[in-house]
């Protein structure tokens, strides 16, 4: 089951010693649940769950041409993040398709790219071949931690344990602090539709740092959440999740994502191509779906019309504790992406209702 | 946990003069995490030992359930439609699946009983 190459994070024995239920995810040991999936899921939204996403691919690029660099292959605007901002982006390939989602952090001299795990060495070798001989790219994935903090007990206990005020930190926004000689960088953002934050420590602090905001203070005691529960977080969010929701055979106009995409005021690899895309109209669409009856839409299982005709495939799906329902996200035809069109989800053999629903499907909470 | 028998793959069975009661193990609840979805066969439905009868589906994925003995299905657990972490609050007693009418009671033979189920799994642990 565990092979002897996986990767474990810098937190890797206080999950052991937390009795997580560890599993391999791209190379990477991670937990997959502590207390219960579910109930995970459901304390993030009540309380504050706190999760070790370490194996997020952490690139720096540096160079005075950096901010060109990545304007040419992204897909949002990069000259509009301001000082100590984040952004949502996209790499786009030469036939627009999506190479990774990402966030972009600036940083004072440089740029931090935070890629998906499963996509990390395709990225790292996609730049490398197109870098301007004044970059560096660097892999720091190893030299930090990353854990996520999420939930809206989250600033409380934060505050708490840094012992710095943090009203004043916008969404999608970082700050660097010094914790008596230890450089944190905490953002505020996030992959579960709640108000939180994501803090990047350096590797030798990281499980010291878990453990104080495990401890809690006062009346905040955060749950621990594993990658069961995050998946359910984000599909209730309507994120999608690179590998089932979006990838090299999708764009981003018919992934719902349309709004990262700056044509209008930049040049990008894979514009033309977009701009083609746009003139022709999509033919399919990523749309939320909520199931009528108990039943789990799981990744490949075909959607139908009422009428019986094929008409997408669910990417994502799963029950959501926090609707006490069943939903899901998937690519359908574009004359049946409607808001509350009814439609068919076969589950093994067997015709479940269910109707087009648009994302977010909790009301999320994110602080502008 | 009385007379229960268990197969290879984490069922168990109480019986019950001809009736079996049919349920998973406590080891298979665990391993599958939160159960959110229950497919029950129908009242009347014939299997054969160790096919098929039911599937569960946990937050992680879906699991197939596969009758112990063969037999008639006399009573289904309906109750777990709506409340499928039943099976895995108490997976020997609210969480039963189904009820059969036994066929054959010599496949007994084929079942496992709690003290060598017990070290099935502990061999199957350090796999």
């Amino acid at each position: 089951m565990l092979t002897d190459n996986s990767k474990k994070t810098p937190l890797y024995t206080n999950h052991i010693n937390s009795n997580a239920k560890m599993v391999e995810f791209f190379n990477w040991l991670l937990p997959l649940e502590f207390s219960g999936i579910l109930r995970e899921a459901k304390a993030c939204r009540s309380n504050c769950l706190m999760f070790d996403i370490s194996h997020m691919g952490q690139i720096r690029i540096k160079g005075d041409n950096s901010e060109a660099f990545l304007q040419e292959l992204t897909a949002n605007d990069v000259s509009s993040i301001k000082p100590n901002g984040l952004q949502y982006n996209l790499f786009i390939n030469s036939q627009g398709n999506i190479i990774d989602d990402f966030v972009l952090y600036r940083l004072r001299n440089s740029f931090l790219c935070i890629v998906n795990a499963c996509n990390k060495d395709k990225v790292l070798d996609w730049l490398n071949k197109r870098k301007f001989n004044d970059l560096d790219i660097v892999d720091e994935t190893e030299n930090n931690a990353f854990i996520s903090l999420q939930g809206p007990n989250s600033q409380c206990l934060l505050e708490n344990v840094v012992g710095v005020g943090l009203d004043d930190l916008s969404y999608m926004n970082f700050l660097d602090l010094d914790l008596g000689g230890v450089k944190l960088t905490i953002s505020r953002s996030g992959y579960t539709g709640e108000d939180g934050f994501e803090i990047i420590c350096p590797r030798y602090y990281a499980s010291n740092l878990w453990e104080k905001i495990k401890e809690g203070r006062g009346r905040v005691i955060p749950d621990l959440g594993g990658l069961g529960a995050r998946d359910i977080l984000r599909i209730e969010a309507g994120y999608p999740l690179y590998g089932n929701d979006i990838d090299e055979t999708t764009n981003p106009l018919e992934a719902s994502l349309k709004w990262v995409v700056k044509y209008n005021s930049k040049d990008f690899l894979g514009k033309e191509k977009i701009l083609e895309i746009l003139r022709k109209g999509i033919e399919r669409k990523r749309v939320g779906f909520i199931m009528e009856d108990r039943g789990v839409p799981r990744k490949d299982y075909l959607i139908y019309s009422l009428q019986g005709s094929v008409v997408g495939k669910v990417t994502s799906g799963t029950y959501s504790p926090n609707l006490d329902r069943f939903i899901g996200m998937g690519y359908i035809d574009i004359n049946f992406s409607y808001e509350n069109t009814p439609i068919i989800i076969d589950i093994r053999g067997k015709s479940f209702r269910a109707f087009v629903h648009r994302y977010p499907f909790i009301k999320t909470r994110v602080k502008s | 946990m009385d007379n229960l028998l268990f197969s290879k793959t984490h069922e168990w069975v109480k019986i019950d003069n001809d009736i079996g009661w049919v349920g998973v193990s406590n080891y298979a609840q665990s391993e599958l995490g939160d159960i959110v979805y229950v497919e029950l066969p129908k009242i009347g439905d014939e299997f054969t030992q160790f096919s098929k009868f039911a599937t569960l589906e946990s937050t992680k994925a879906a699991a197939e359930v596969y009758l112990p003995l063969s037999g008639t299905i006399s009573e289904i657990n309906k109750e777990l439609v709506s409340n499928p972490q039943w099976i895995n609050e108490s997976p020997y007693e609210k969480g039963w699946l189904v009820k059969i009418k036994i066929k054959d009671f010599k496949e007994k033979d084929n079942l496992l009983n709690e003290d060598a189920y017990r070290e099935f799994i502990e061999e199957e642990k350090e796999k």
